[in-house]
């Protein structure tokens, strides 16, 4: 913020509300175009569903990976999540925070350094997340930004159920 | 819609998103972690700003008749079991669903194991689905909404929702400004506490 101005494409940060207002506002074009609300953890069933397909062509058999296929709405959401990568991507290049080892956060909280701990840790949150969010139907954004701005109950239980998970795991990590 | 047009708006949609998760700092693990913790709360505002103005988008489309809404079926069970799994993961994984892509863009190597780790979950999830299916994933009330259990209109709730969530964004940020929060490396890391001194043990060395 020192370094360039705020809300520049430049500037290190935005502040949390600008960004929030940003991706509250892709819900015009998610709705008027695409027909459907902002989401991300389904297109893992339709990346995943097609890599197993190559060993196991017998995946498509199961009605619920069919679905998550082929179409425009389940190959937007891929298109989506790409995106997500080239934009964090562009943005941290302009305002010089690109990142590579994983963040010192992590030897705070579990106070080792080697990376192979972290990977394994990182892939095991992965498959929870992934797991978690497909048992419940939505993510973050399904259920969090877009099932809660449409005030679905369902979508409000399951933010908290998130934000439960998420604290009390939270508790078996050091202080960060 | 063709499904290149589709996808052609999705890159688009998605990199916007994507510049907004790395510039508001929410995609780092310190700040997701921190905020699990409740000594960040960065994740809180992009989160509840994000849904107060897809509040005040959607009662704006739906009022003016321009789009319809999708809420998704409320079933208890699936709803808090996912929830309660999806949060242990987002705690360990340092990410969510979506952030865990900013992380890939901006470079954490430990983002694509999180990546990896998430497409064997799915795709574990979809070998199981038929036998959770009747277990945990279906049954509960349908698409209940809290204007359909009030029964009233979309849009005045969704406003009246929205105006709550902004006054409470304010408090918070008046308890915690934005900006005492990102740490020297915008990456929500903080300078530890300082422990309170413990009378006869041994000095911690920072690892």
């Amino acid at each position: 913020m020192r370094e360039a101005r705020m809300y520049a494409p430049a500037a290190k940060a935005w502040s949390p509300y600008a960004a929030g207002v940003v991706i509250g506002l892709l819900q015009i074009p998610a709705f008027l175009l695409i027909d459907t609300a902002l989401g991300a953890s389904s297109s893992y069933v339709t990346v995943s569903g097609h890599l197993a397909a190559i060993a196991d062509p017998g995946i498509k058999a199961i009605k619920y990976v069919a679905r998550h296929l082929e179409g425009a709405k389940n190959w937007w959401q891929v298109a989506v999540v790409v995106g997500i990568a080239l934009g964090a991507l562009l943005s941290s290049r302009l305002s010089g925070t690109a990142r590579s080892a994983p963040s010192p956060v992590w030897q705070r909280a579990i106070g080792r350094h080697a990376p192979p701990t972290r990977f394994a840790m990182a892939f095991a949150g992965g498959f929870l997340m992934l797991l978690g969010a497909r048992i419940a139907d939505g993510c973050t954004s399904g259920h969090g930004i877009s099932g809660s701005a449409q005030l679905a109950i369902g979508s409000f239980i399951a933010v908290a159920a998130m934000f439960g998970g998420a604290m009390l795991t939270a508790q078996f990590l050091r202080r960060v | 819609m063709t499904t290149l047009s589709a996808i052609l708006v999705g890159l688009a949609m998605g990199a916007v998103f994507g510049f907004a998760l790395e510039k508001s700092r929410v995609f780092e693990p310190g700040v997701i972690v921190g905020q699990m913790q409740l000594r960040s709360f960065i994740m809180l505002k992009v989160f509840l700003t994000a849904v107060a103005t897809g509040l005040v988008v959607l009662a704006a489309l739906h009022g003016f008749g321009f789009a319809k809404l999708f809420p998704k079926a409320t079933i208890f069970g699936a709803d808090i079991v996912g929830g309660l799994v999806l949060g242990a993961g987002i705690t360990l994984a340092g990410a969510c669903p979506g952030t865990v892509l900013a992380q890939i863009g901006a470079g954490y190597r430990d983002a694509w194991f999180t990546l990896i780790g998430g497409l064997a979950g799915a795709l574990t999830f979809s070998y199981l689905e038929p036998a959770l299916n009747p277990i945990l994933l279906s049954g509960g009330p349908g698409r209940l909404t809290l204007n359909g259990v009030f029964g009233v209109p979309f849009w005045p709730l969704a406003l009246g929702f929205a105006a709550l969530l902004v006054a409470g964004l304010v408090a918070l940020e008046r308890w915690r400004p934005w900006r005492s929060e990102m740490g020297e490396n915008y990456d929500g890391l903080l300078p530890p506490a300082q422990p309170a001194p413990l009378v006869g043990a041994g000095r911690r060395q920072p690892a």
